[in-house]
């Protein structure tokens, strides 16, 4: 079987969440004798041939990051420019990361997803979400090799099932909220994932506050 | 001050139907058509967060609608549906409010949050032309204001007239 795979991230390959989980999850589906292509919206210049692509082939994965609860701004602007195919056999399944840790906080978009296939004239082929995965890009070596390595074992499962069924996903997806115990050890450890943030900023050139309110003299209550 | 930002063309006829209708019923209006401005959509580099904070770093006519977000009362954008889902011009906006926030996180109601980076009591609201599913749009526009500590005014269908005015008048 071919997927054909389309990251939906306006970040470049270097730097996204997204494609760094999509390689792993490529890995694990071409481990079961399945070929794959990866196809980028960021390259704008290519989106005429993305387009192409998605109208040949009839399996295809969409990979996003969350954005504001649900798809990217880029996402929806190449979605808008594709026409709807006419036949069904079209199957669209979706593979959505999030900076916030929760399953929860990935359910609006999950529902949204559910029903995009459908105005593009295709079948809806589940939804793989997983949240935590701010991180990714800025950690190397090992500890990034450990946050996508579970992608791998997924690849696999689609490869197999070919649908990302609810209740593998929300095992997968875990936890769904956190814990009162883990609420209340995350607030008391919260000084120092603050200090960590604003050391981790310095890093980066950052030369005031992370509170810092540039438009305050404009706020109107 | 109340601000309209509509991504419909100027010339939608029920786009101007509906702001001369608010027009005429809500003091101190603010209109601005996407048309007329250039938006890009965020990039993810998180500079907003952790480099500059509070300042995006791509340079276009967002900072005047940031800005105008910060002193309006309330805000009501207006498109038209694609997809089941706001037009992408409207998606770019809404995806480059995270200068708002900071990005130091916390728990509020069960779920983690970025704090919002000023006190401010956001108010927006959404009007919608064409067919979508009112109660998903309703839920994402709650979900998009939790981010920013403000409140959903609702989402109405553009022909809706009189309880999108119920619903501006009363706030």
């Amino acid at each position: 079987m071919h997927l054909l795979m389309i990251s939906c991230t306006p970040r470049m390959k270097e730097s996204s969440n997204t494609d760094k989980i999509l390689d792993e999850f490529k890995k694990g589906y071409e481990s079961c004798g399945n070929t794959t292509e990866t196809l980028y919206l960021y390259k704008r210049n290519e989106w005429e041939s993305i387009r192409k692509k998605f109208y040949e082939n009839d399996n295809i994965l969409f990979a996003l990051p969350l954005y504001v609860e649900c798809i990217p701004g880029i996402m929806a602007e190449f979605l808008e420019s594709l026409k709807p195919k006419q036949n069904r056999n079209t199957k669209i399944g979706f593979l959505l990361q999030s900076g916030f840790a929760e399953a929860s906080q990935l359910r609006c978009c999950e529902s949204y997803l559910e029903t995009l296939p459908s105005f593009l004239g295709c079948e809806y082929n589940g939804t793989l979400l997983k949240g935590g995965m701010f991180a990714v890009s800025f950690m190397d070596g090992k500890i990034r090799r450990q946050m996508v390595a579970p992608f791998y074992n997924m690849g696999k499962y689609y490869a197999q099932k070919n649908y990302f069924h609810k209740e593998m996903v929300n095992d997968f997806a875990k936890p769904e909220y956190f814990s009162k115990k883990a609420i209340f050890f995350n607030t008391v450890l919260s000084p120092f994932n603050k200090l960590f943030l604003i050391m981790f900023a310095k890093k980066l050139g950052c030369k005031g506050s992370l509170h810092d309110k540039p438009y305050q003299s404009y706020v109107k209550r | 001050m109340n601000l309209i930002v509509s991504v419909l063309k100027k010339d939608d006829l029920c786009g101007k139907k509906i702001i001369e209708t608010i027009q005429k019923n809500v003091n101190d209006v603010e209109i601005i058509y996407e048309e007329d401005m250039h938006i890009k959509g965020c990039i993810g580099c998180n500079r907003c967060w952790l480099v500059t904070p509070g300042v995006c770093t791509i340079k276009d006519d967002y900072e005047t609608l940031l800005i105008k977000f910060l002193q309006s009362k309330q805000v009501i954008f207006i498109t038209d549906l694609k997809l089941g889902f706001v037009s992408y011009q409207l998606k770019n906006i809404i995806d480059r409010l995270l200068p708002l926030a900071t990005m130091h996180l916390r728990f509020k109601n069960g779920q983690m949050r970025h704090y919002p980076r000023y006190k401010k009591q956001y108010k927006m609201g959404l009007l919608y032309k064409g067919n979508g599913k009112q109660e998903f749009l309703e839920k994402w526009l709650e979900r998009v204001m939790i981010n920013l500590e403000g409140t959903s005014i609702g989402t109405f269908h553009i022909e809706n007239e009189e309880e999108i005015l119920n619903a501006l008048i009363n706030d």
